[in-house]
């Protein structure tokens, strides 16, 4: 597990607990934490900028005052995030001086900041909004001109960031510094000319930018890739994993409303991913947003291009194939969940097939952070339920001895390999190959196709199911948007295909 | 007028920078005592307790008090530190820079004694950038104080070793709040740390730092030398001793002056200072830096000790008074310092980076005609908004408290610049000439 994740100590009775009062309500605040986490803890929003549960308080943006009383002293406002939890506290965040306080506070923030609101891509889930908003600091008294800064600063391919809209909390420059280890971001110029930036203007570097537009708490840094696609309040978000390497990190999947994943964060999982997501698995759109969708069944035609057949039919015919010839070879894809690698093996079982996963070779992309190199997101869990791993070049090898090769499960094609040479045109023409896949394969030239059947498959964000990550953790993913039409769940096929199966082999 | 002198007591002599020239003058003979009779480091920090001396840099903390935060040595042994804090930069306050160019070896033994009371590992002086003099007359005294044995391993041949080590400062006053120096000190933006962790237990690279200014390290040797009753027996009842008054302004003699504390101000602009210049009448004073605030003349009889000013508002801060007479504006001397102050913020917290430049722009736009009657209210929000105690360090009640004091004191004057339309309507009042801030 990476580093970052072990900002906790990982033995829970380590931790050491006082009881304090937060609004009345009691609460076992750990120790070795600011008092804001115990805040939260109780269910209590405090509103906050600087201070970020994954990086080290700073004390700065003030706003997360709240008002403490301790022992004899009289009761205090005091910023949260820098006060350490003593026993017997009691705080109460809701008082009319502690209000004040965020309120006095909220006016120098917005002081200086520009009404962008309607123009800006973080309007809807920015804290300076919504805090705006809770305390009731709608209007300014200032009547100076507006701090004027570069609008659209370049910080590389991911980023861009409009420095009038940044308050300074510096999230940004901790997150480089302490997270990836790679420190970029610094504060130049002193005082109210202060600036977020890089050295010598050069553009930011690593596979861990996407999230400093997460740690901006308002529109200053903003993902290139999202500027003016959505307004944040029509994206639906489904909690689910990413599919992108064996990591399996915790993620928001939000979908625009016409089906388009136009965004994908991370999700807060202490045990796998803490805040954070990789560049590689937050812009990986490109898989859920195919040109050439595999849809319904697909039959080579006599002539040139495919026949379109009933999934029902599709699967009548698969299992004609599967049930002549020798022993079949089923070869799942490592996108393939826990459960329908459980119903492919019990298949295999029915009719005595070899199964097996691709066992997708490492990229460079292996780091001590969170990516860890390995594609197949659930390779343990396909592993662990018995299915054989193989890689791609066994597979097509072994391929040969078998007449019937079934190939199930998102990105197979690609796995083995795509192309005239390589891939299931390297197969013998005798080979009947049955393809399960959510991209469509290349058009038969002239009625000739290595493929014998397509079938089509939903994607990673139109399914239901687990897979097991590289720690062995169950990493759930959960339908963020509906199936093409005709396109039915890889688990219903695979029963449908299982039932057909058994029916043969009692009727044989 | 007459009074015990012992601060400025050397600096007649041409070379009472030189070791010679300290020595000649019974210098280092404090440090000698204790270190060859071995006094309990606990007794020194003693005596300096006793002898009721508090902190000259502005906030007026005991320095005995302070000392005795440090941890015990046997239950911590981490690597102790002191910081001399000479980066001098208050508005209005160069006493420090007379004490280290022309008795820097003075310094040098107060932070010996105070090496060997809290069994320090090395002392760091942080000398303001632009004290070039300064910067170089230190460098001479600690070579020939290590040269003479008295800086370095096994101090005149006793087990006592103490590194004293000097570093420049680059222009910014924010480095002159004790952990803005610190972290300045470790290579970092002189941005001030939250407190808690005091600097006694999380000072310098992590470990127990004490963080002194040079005038209160400078009376150590004398107090040691002559006795906490001798010390107590100067000033007034809760602030003993001396201080050296910077009167600058508009005076016919400005200068640094050792006068006791508690002297009255008028005492000093008077007699001292030959009192306001061209006999012009007193419109405002400042009494310990710019930001101690702008007071009425009604005032200037007020004792200067710590005490005392609180009482009429203000603070005793560096001791450094400013005087204005009655040509000059106390709006557009305001703006000056409120344009310091913006210029001098850090900018970490929010109520300091936007406050410090919404007060320059208010005062900007009063001395310039388009002043409201509700600014001098939102002057006042303003201020409030960021001070007392909202943000990390005080630089943000530094703007506050000169703001509240023109609300307070010259309300009148607000009042007329908003009424007639800014300052070259009020009049043709020459403003405060900015060589004095």
């Amino acid at each position: 597990m990476s580093d970052l994740t072990k900002q906790t100590p990982a033995d829970p009775s380590t931790i050491e607990r006082v009881e304090i009062t937060v609004n009345g309500q009691t609460v076992q605040a750990r120790t070795d934490k600011p008092l804001i986490q115990a805040c939260i803890q109780a269910g209590v929003e405090v509103p906050h900028y600087c201070y970020h549960p994954g990086l080290t308080p700073e004390g700065s943006c003030r706003i997360c005052q709240v008002e403490v009383q301790q022992g004899k002293m009289p009761a205090r406002v005091m910023v949260a995030c820098r006060t350490p939890v003593m026993p017997g506290m009691v705080v109460n965040t809701e008082t009319e001086g502690a209000h004040d306080a965020r309120r006095e506070c909220l006016e120098f923030l917005l002081k200086n900041h520009p009404l962008d609101c309607p123009i800006c891509d973080k309007a809807g889930e920015c804290t300076l909004q919504d805090y705006s908003f809770t305390e009731g600091q709608g209007e300014g008294r200032s009547v100076e001109p507006r701090r004027k800064l570069e609008k659209r600063k370049d910080l590389g391919d991911v980023i861009l960031l409009d420095q009038e809209r940044c308050i300074l909390c510096t999230r940004c420059v901790r997150f480089m510094d302490e997270v990836p280890k790679t420190p970029q971001l610094c504060v130049a110029g002193r005082g109210s000319h202060s600036t977020i930036e890089t050295w010598n203007d050069t553009p930011l570097s690593g596979n861990y930018q996407g999230n400093l537009a997460d740690v901006c708490p308002v529109g200053a840094l903003t993902l290139k890739s999202f500027r003016f696609k959505a307004r944040v309040w029509n994206l639906t978000k489904t909690a689910s994993s990413c599919g992108e390497c064996s990591r399996g990190c915790a993620t928001t999947v939000e979908v625009l409303r016409k089906g388009e994943v136009t965004r994908i964060r991370p999700r807060h999982d202490e045990d796998v991913n803490g805040w954070w997501m990789c560049d590689t698995g937050r812009f990986a759109l490109d898989a859920f947003s195919l040109a050439d969708r595999l849809v319904g069944t697909l039959l080579p035609s006599a002539s040139r291009g495919w026949d379109a057949t009933s999934v029902e039919n599709g699967l009548q015919i698969a299992s004609d194939m599967l049930t002549t010839g020798d022993k079949p070879l089923l070869i799942a894809s490592p996108w393939l969940t826990q459960e329908e690698g459980g119903e492919l093996l019990a298949l295999g079982q029915t009719i005595s097939a070899r199964v097996a996963f691709v066992s997708t070779a490492s990229n460079d992309l292996a780091d001590d952070v969170l990516h860890t190199g390995d594609p197949g997101p659930n390779r343990r869990g396909l592993s662990d339920l018995g299915l054989e791993a193989l890689t791609a070049e066994e597979i097509l090898h072994t391929a040969s001895e078998h007449s019937t090769v079934l190939c199930i499960g998102e990105r197979v094609a690609r796995l083995l390999g795509k192309g005239e040479a390589e891939g299931f045109n390297s197969l013998p023409p005798s080979a009947r190959v049955l393809l399960f896949d959510c991209e469509l394969p290349d058009a038969p030239t002239e009625g000739n196709s290595p493929i014998d059947i397509a079938i089509g498959l939903p994607s990673s964000v139109e399914r239901v199911g687990h897979w097991v990550n590289i720690d062995g953790l169950r990493r759930n993913i959960l339908q963020a948007r509906p199936a093409p039409a005709g396109v039915w769940n890889t688990l219903r096929l695979l029963k449908y295909l299982h039932e057909l199966l058994t029916n043969r082999e009692v009727q044989s | 007028m007459s009074h015990e002198t012992y601060l400025l007591s050397r600096i007649e002599r041409g070379d009472s920078h030189t070791l010679a020239g300290y020595e000649a003058q019974g210098g280092y003979a404090a440090f000698k005592k204790i270190l060859s009779e071995g006094t309990p480091p606990k007794d020194v920090t003693e005596v300096v307790k006793e002898s009721g001396l508090r902190g000259r840099g502005g906030a007026g903390f005991p320095t005995g008090l302070k000392w005795s935060f440090m941890p015990d040595q046997e239950r911590d042994s981490r690597t102790r530190y002191m910081a001399v804090n000479a980066d001098e930069s208050e508005p209005g306050t160069c006493k420090d820079r007379v004490l280290m160019e022309r008795d820097p070896h003075g310094l040098l033994e107060g932070c010996l004694i105070a090496a060997w009371a809290m069994s320090l590992h090395g002392v760091y002086i942080y000398v303001r950038g632009e004290y070039r003099l300064s910067y170089r007359r230190l460098d001479e005294a600690i070579q020939e104080a290590r040269a003479a044995g008295l800086i370095g391993k096994n101090i005149q041949g006793t087990d006592f070793s103490c590194e004293i080590h000097m570093h420049k400062g680059a222009g910014a006053y924010i480095c002159g709040e004790e952990t803005g120096l610190m972290e300045s000190l470790e290579g970092k933006r002189g941005h001030p740390r939250p407190k808690p962790p005091f600097p006694a237990g999380f000072g310098l690279w992590g470990q127990p730092t004490t963080v002194n200014n040079v005038e209160s390290i400078f009376n150590v040797p004398f107090i040691l030398e002559r006795g906490a009753d001798w010390f107590k027996a100067m000033g007034s009842e809760k602030s003993s001793g001396n201080f050296l008054c910077c009167i600058s302004g508009h005076v016919e003699k400005p200068g640094v002056y050792e006068v006791a504390l508690g002297t009255p101000a008028s005492t000093i602009l008077n007699e001292y200072a030959g009192g306001v210049w061209h006999g012009h009448n007193l419109r405002a004073w400042i009494p310990g830096g710019s930001s101690t605030g702008f007071l009425r003349p009604e005032v200037i009889d007020t004792p200067m000790d710590h005490d005392s000013l609180k009482e009429v508002g203000s603070m005793f801060g560096t001791g450094s008074m400013i005087i204005l007479d009655q040509t000059a504006s106390v709006v557009h001397s305001a703006l000056v310092l409120m344009d310091f102050y913006e210029h001098e913020s850090c900018g970490q917290c929010s109520q300091c980076r936007e406050g410090t430049q919404w007060l320059a722009q208010v005062f900007q736009r009063i001395h310039d005609g388009q002043g409201r009657m509700e600014d001098i209210d939102l002057l006042s929000d303003i201020s409030n908004g960021m001070a007392p105690g909202k943000t990390i360090c005080a630089l943000a009640d530094a703007a506050a408290i000169p703001t509240h004091s023109v609300i307070r004191n010259f309300r009148d004057e607000l009042v007329e610049y908003v009424q007639a339309g800014g300052h070259t309507a009020v009049s043709k009042k020459r403003a405060l000439p900015m060589e004095t801030v």
